[in-house]
């Protein structure tokens, strides 16, 4: 491949990562569970397209697989789950939430610094061509580790945890061009079960305390 | 010498001319998508008209702030828009400012409408300035920080430089990421600025939340032509600013006859087209309650700040 071919590839999965980082942002800003069930299955398919464009360059082809795992399981599957979640429960939007959306917006604007801080010394030790993708990874992991903390309804800490898995996929898929297919495959398993239980949990919590508010929870009930 | 005075006039005579296309074509298009017919897109030339020729009425309690605010108003953003490139990539004025400059002027207006706003002493006037200056706060650190991360990218703050650098796509860097964000954090600067739907609704004069039409309630005749006008001036100096730097290709970089006519119909092309953009975003979504302004502008300015960090982490 020629290196202009290549610094073009490059930028192309800077700009696919730029955009996974950009959908962050409007799940931390967003107060609407549908709409931030929406943005999450935005989300993977940004990530499907990404490491397709990533297999496409290295012509590795099992990354292929797990992009089209990722739509059918990331983008559609556990959308469609936590749409029924959602339906079920009375609340649509989310009011009250441990940092409210400008405080949670500066924290995750320092969290991405935080991110490009540490991976500054490893990213030029690299020689991959989507190298510059780990910072973004790490802040994406960072942002929905965040996202889980800042929130009180079980379905936004849902979707914190799936946010993370995405990035931790795409840190794979940047820092080593994909784990093994098995691991890969083992993974999105994983993700699918959890997001069944914890759909089949979060209905048990709106059954037993009349809410999804994660924080009720430790208090005492007969 | 003549080149640059002919340029400097026509210049004028099109973001005048142009400006309440803009808002007619914007008008045009909401009223479409709720499937009304609605008005020509020609309809606020004849507005303005009709508004020159009536008579205003100034209420005795207010001062010289009040008649003198229209004027500095349309002065200040005619003398922004003249600062950016429209179709020719070279403005002759571009000695006389750059991108900082061009924000403050903008600002030095807003500053202007706010005191006219509390001139009169009207209960909607303070309210519309209280909201106005709000707004105008938490806009100008995204607006500047996405104006650097552009400027960091072209290596100059002026815009002519830009605008020039990146139609040729000489000497910069190319990474889109930074442009993405620093975009995305304009547009809704932009928004914002000109009371568009998510901020204010441009649409009404008969709300409680309104902020534009707020301030602007006590003007009547030419006064009010003039601040409509500039308010119509200031969207199409945004969405000037928005298209050239973004995507300035097609406009004039030399001064050929041909090239110039190329470049400004590309340029009408483009200005409607983000027109017809910002009519479909006011169809699609609701205004927000002004306590959630500031997490759209939030949003903004966390978007010009990642710009300005991925500028630093892109280049390795």
């Amino acid at each position: 491949m020629s290196l202009l071919s290549q610094q073009l590839g490059s930028q192309m999965v800077n700009l696919g990562s730029a955009l996974l980082l950009l959908t962050c942002f409007a799940i931390v800003a967003q107060r609407r569970l549908t709409a931030c069930v929406d943005m999450f299955a935005v989300q993977s398919v940004l990530l499907a397209a990404t490491a397709a464009l990533v297999a496409f360059l290295t012509g590795i082809h099992h990354i292929y697989i797990a992009a089209a795992l990722t739509v059918v399981i990331k983008a559609v599957l556990i959308p469609r789950i936590l749409k029924q979640v959602v339906e079920r429960l009375n609340v649509t939007r989310e009011l009250v939430m441990n940092v409210n959306i400008p405080a949670s917006l500066l924290i995750c604007g320092g969290l991405v610094m935080l991110a490009f801080f540490i991976t500054q010394p490893i990213i030029p030790l690299g020689f991959l061509l989507t190298r510059d993708s780990l910072a973004i990874s790490l802040a994406i992991i960072l942002i929905g580790f965040f996202t889980m903390i800042a929130r009180k309804k079980a379905v936004t800490q849902v979707i914190g945890f799936l946010v993370m898995e995405n990035g931790l996929f795409l840190g794979a898929t940047s820092a080593a061009y994909g784990m093994p297919l098995i691991v890969e495959i083992g993974v999105f398993f994983d993700v699918l079960v959890g997001a069944l239980i914890i759909g089949i949990y979060t209905h048990r919590l709106q059954d037993a305390f009349d809410s999804v508010d994660t924080t009720k929870l430790t208090t005492l009930k007969e | 010498m003549l080149h640059a005075v002919l340029l400097i006039v026509a210049q004028t005579i099109v973001l005048l001319a142009v400006s309440p296309f803009i808002v007619g074509l914007i008008r045009k298009v909401k009223a479409r998508l709720q499937c009304r017919r609605g008005a020509g897109v020609f309809q606020p030339y004849a507005d303005l008209a009709k508004l020159f020729r009536k008579q205003p009425v100034v209420s005795s309690t207010t001062s010289w702030i009040f008649t003198a605010t229209p004027y500095i108003l349309f002065a200040s953003t005619l003398a922004a828009g003249l600062l950016v490139p429209v179709f020719v990539s070279q403005t002759p004025l571009n000695f006389a400012g750059n991108i900082i400059a061009l924000v403050y002027l903008l600002a030095l207006g807003t500053f202007f409408l706010i005191l006219a706003g509390l001139d009169a002493g009207s209960a909607f006037g303070g309210m519309g300035s209280s909201r106005e200056a709000i707004v105008a706060s938490l806009t100008e650190p995204a607006m500047i920080l996405s104006i650097f991360a552009i400027a960091l990218t072209a290596g100059s703050t002026n815009l002519s430089t830009i605008v020039h650098k990146t139609a040729l796509l000489e000497g910069i860097v190319t990474d889109p990421s930074p442009h993405l964000m620093a975009f995305a954090a304009l547009f809704i600067v932009a928004l914002a600025e000109t009371g568009r739907v998510p901020v204010d609704n441009p649409a009404t004069h008969l709300e409680l939340t309104m902020i534009h039409e707020a301030m602007v309630l006590e003007y009547s005749g030419r006064y009010l032509a003039l601040v409509e006008w500039a308010a119509g001036l200031k969207l199409l100096v945004f969405l000037t600013l928005i298209v050239n730097i973004f995507a300035p290709w097609g406009i004039a970089t030399s001064l050929a006859p041909g090239a110039l006519g190329l470049g400004l119909a590309v340029y009408l092309v483009k200005v409607s087209g983000l027109a017809v953009v910002i009519g479909v975003i006011e169809s699609m979504f609701a205004k927000l309650r002004l306590f959630r302004v500031t997490d759209l502008l939030g949003v903004a300015f966390i978007l010009a700040l990642l710009a300005l960090v991925f500028f630093y982490v892109l280049r390795g």
